[in-house]
């Protein structure tokens, strides 16, 4: 239960850095800005993919415990 | 399932993520160390610069300082509070695991593109407070979390009281977050670009800033590893704190105390002489508090001396105490105008903040590291005990080799550039001072090679003890906190 | 007394208000005045902002570390007065942001190099110091001579400047491009940059396009050299 409260929270917050870094890639007066929001856009992405794949693993998880305890 | 936790379910801690700290913090260690030992180099021969604007000493210094002091010891900092809180609280860090790993990978990030916006050439040159600001903010959000991480873990404790070493942690969770905030003020040039200029000016930004760099010496570099100090010492010693009242004294006054100290790096300069003496006699007073804080430390052993002998794990926390006792008795030294005014400006400066940086940060996560690495990952020992003897006495000769030749070069300068001839003239020109330390800078970077190949040694050691077969560890006893605290 | 610390023992949230009360004293006594006691920055004649080249320069130097092995704060101690001139005194550094007094000096203070070496020197040093002092350990900076300075956001940093503090006018604004241009060419007529930058320092330039290295060398040209000391009496330079 937490963990589905956080994983929502910090993944629309990092759904929200995700789109600054896109804001600042397109702007960028300099290099290091241009970097900068590449690398934070980027970050962003695999951030949430992982919060994703975490999510299915738990419920993988669970479910074959479930399927192990129906056999015993 | 052993047999104590059948009275209240078990709380399951997130380990996860100190793991993670724990190997990052490892990683940073050998980057910190292999570039300082290269700008060491470039300052020995300078043809190593290589004359490219990326690998030149005033771009790469940064990336060293970065790497020793918020890399590896902030990514030792953040783990082992977290597997503190967690253990002493007898709770599971709060805000879920998404939260956690993005204090973990947050931070990463925010070193990561720190170092690399120091060689692409976007620094403020604040010492210690170089990133620019939008990196700042980044790391302002990461902290937020990580103080409502540790605060949340606090407030839904299982245990009445909260153990000392929490005190610590959370009192430089909020001080950095203050001095971060208000020392990295900055207006940038455009919302799209990194460049940016301090609100504060001259002799302003002089003294916010010493606040900050002294504070962060302080508060990230001292009260942070005390927390350390306060918990691994006793859990590896198997006694209690020695005494409750002076850890209690110790918190307050050292606290109180670090604040003021600020302005002793500004002693002889623009700034009002009436802030130099109120800096320079705090620092003398704060000796007091750091030496309460060591002798709490080193005789918590009391009645447990001879595990020195067996265990090289705590003699490294032990030797780590004994620097910063000698580290916090140099400083207040150091912070005498008249002493000041020989020091200031040579590499006695240099020299002092490596006793305190290799032989206290550094010593106190290694002796905590070789405790903690086996009960995260569940191993009965770490994969060899003599390597750790090895890397000990490797890094211990390391630091003599590092600050005796930083003191004799830093005397030698100070001495050089007051030097007069019997005419009454200035004996030496500037070059020749630096000819004259050129030994030194040699010895200097012997003793930074060894201390990398400690630190290589621990990385093997680990290694080999993580990829070790997991044994079946009987799991730590529950001991309630207070009773570590309670003597 | 040690039976009551308990209350911060037990209630994480006064220990955390304790813990900001009790580090917040010292930085408020020691930082507030600063900006309120009105003798902390001297008043006295000649100084003034920097000129867009002598800023520009002045971001380079600011980008490039140098402030870690180069210190710009003459001390109050005899023999730095007599090695690099007379003492710094706060109002020399009132328009850096951020300051650049350094802590260490692995190569001299450069607060007073402005006008100890001829233009010429400095290119040559920057683009190999060894080549000028043979047993100099300083980096080659040859890159800053093959750099074209960017000159397009000139005004966007002097405005930045101007929110913090730096009294830049909308005239100074207005011609900070065709100042920056004056002040690196030696043939262009220079009255109004001087009018507006007393004691800047003209650089020779390559003829084609302005350079960092000639910004920077614009600005360790003037490092120091504003204030007049000798129409200086002691009693103004009193904090």
């Amino acid at each position: 239960m937490e963990n589905n409260v956080s994983d929502l929270i910090v993944g629309l917050m990092m759904a929200g850095f995700g789109l600054v870094g896109l804001f600042l890639v397109a702007g960028a007066a300099d290099v290091e800005m241009y970097i900068f929001g590449i690398c934070l856009s980027g970050f962003a992405v695999l951030f949430d993919l992982g919060l994703i794949k975490r999510y299915h693993d738990r419920r993988d998880e669970s479910r074959a415990t479930a399927r192990g305890n129906t056999h015993v | 399932m052993s047999d104590h936790a059948l009275a209240e379910p078990r709380v399951v801690y997130n380990d996860a993520v100190v793991k993670k700290f724990v190997v990052a913090s490892l990683f940073w260690a050998i980057v910190a160390f292999l570039v300082g030992c290269y700008i060491a180099a470039e300052l020995t021969w300078p043809a190593l610069n290589l004359g490219l604007s990326f690998s030149n000493f005033g771009r790469l210094r940064p990336v060293h300082t970065s790497a020793a002091i918020f890399a590896f010891g902030g990514s030792a900092l953040l783990g082992t509070s977290f597997y503190v809180v967690q253990r002493t609280c007898r709770a599971r860090l709060f805000g879920g695991e998404a939260l956690a790993n993005f204090v973990f990978w947050g931070y990463q990030f925010f070193i990561v593109m720190a170092a690399l916006s120091y060689v692409l050439g976007f620094s403020q040159s604040k010492e210690y407070a170089e990133p620019e600001w939008h990196l700042d903010l980044w790391l302002t959000v990461v902290w937020v979390c990580y103080l409502l991480i540790f605060l949340g873990t606090i407030l839904k404790r299982s245990e009445p009281h909260i153990y000392v070493a929490n005190w610590f942690y959370l009192a430089f969770i909020v001080t950095i977050a203050v001095l971060h905030i208000v020392n990295n003020a900055a207006i940038p040039i455009s919302w799209y670009s990194a460049k940016s200029y301090s609100v504060y000016a001259g002799v302003q930004d002089a003294l916010v800033q010493w606040w900050y760099g002294h504070n962060a010496v302080g508060f990230f570099l001292t009260a942070g590893f005390l927390g350390m100090m306060y918990y691994f010492i006793p859990k590896a010693a198997g006694r209690p704190v020695y005494s409750y009242r002076l850890s209690i004294v110790h918190f307050w006054t050292l606290i109180f105390l670090y604040i003021w100290a600020g302005p002793h790096h500004l002693h002889w300069t623009a700034l009002p002489d009436w802030t130099q003496t109120v800096g320079m006699a705090f620092s003398i007073m704060l000796w007091m508090p750091s030496w309460g804080g060591m002798i709490n430390g080193i005789m918590t052993l009391s009645g447990a001396w001879d595990k020195l002998r067996t265990d090289p794990g705590l003699r490294f926390s032990v030797t780590a105490v004994g620097f910063y006792g000698m580290s916090t008795f140099e400083g207040p030294v150091m912070s005498v105008r008249e002493v000041n005014a020989l020091s200031h400006y040579t590499d006695w400066t240099i020299g002092h903040v490596h006793s305190g940086a290799l032989g206290w940060v550094a010593f106190i996560v290694f002796g905590s590291f070789y405790y903690l690495i086996p009960v995260l990952w569940n191993r009965k020992a770490l994969y060899s005990v003599r390597l750790v003897a090895w890397h000990y006495w490797i890094a211990t000769l390391g630091i003599v080799l590092y600050i005796v030749s930083m003191w004799v070069a830093g005397i030698m300068e100070g001495l050089m550039w007051r030097a007069y001839d019997k005419f009454g003239f200035l004996q030496y020109s500037f070059v020749e001072s630096v000819v004259a330390i050129h030994p030194f800078f040699v010895i200097r970077l012997l003793g930074g090679v060894f201390f990398l190949i400690g630190g290589l040694m621990m990385v093997f050691n680990v290694f080999m003890t993580i990829t070790s077969e997991s044994t079946e560890r009987p799991r730590e006893p529950l001991i309630a906190p207070a009773m570590l605290a309670g003597a | 007394m040690f039976i009551r610390h308990e209350f911060f023992e037990k209630n994480a949230i006064f220990l955390l208000i304790g813990t900001l009360v009790t580090i917040a004293i010292g930085g408020i006594v020691e930082i507030v005045p600063l900006f309120t006691i009105e003798t902390t920055v001297e008043h006295v004649d000649g100084m003034r902002p920097y000129s867009p080249l002598e800023l520009r320069g002045r971001d380079i130097y600011v980008r490039e570390g140098c402030y870690l092995c180069h210190s710009q704060q003459i001390r109050t101690l005899r023999d730095e007065v007599e090695r690099y001139g007379h003492y710094s005194i706060a109002a020399e550094s009132m328009y850096d942001h951020p300051f650049q007094w350094g802590s260490k000096r692995i190569g001299p203070d450069l607060a007073r190099v402005g006008g100890k070496y001829s233009n010429d020197w400095h290119y040559a040093h920057l683009h190999n110091a060894q080549a000028v002092v043979p047993e100099s350990i300083m980096p080659h900076y040859g890159f800053l001579a093959e750099t074209p300075l960017e000159t397009d956001d000139i005004q966007s940093r002097m405005k930045a400047l101007r929110t913090v503090g730096v009294p830049y006018t909308d005239e100074d604004i207005a011609n900070a491009k065709a100042d920056l241009l004056t002040q690196a060419n030696p043939d262009a007529d220079s009255a109004k940059l001087m009018g507006r930058y007393p004691k800047a320092n003209i650089v020779p330039g390559n003829g084609h396009e302005v350079t960092e290295a000639d910004a920077l060398v614009a600005y360790l040209q003037m490092l120091g050299t504003l204030v007049n000391f000798a129409d200086t009496s002691t009693e103004r330079l009193q904090q």
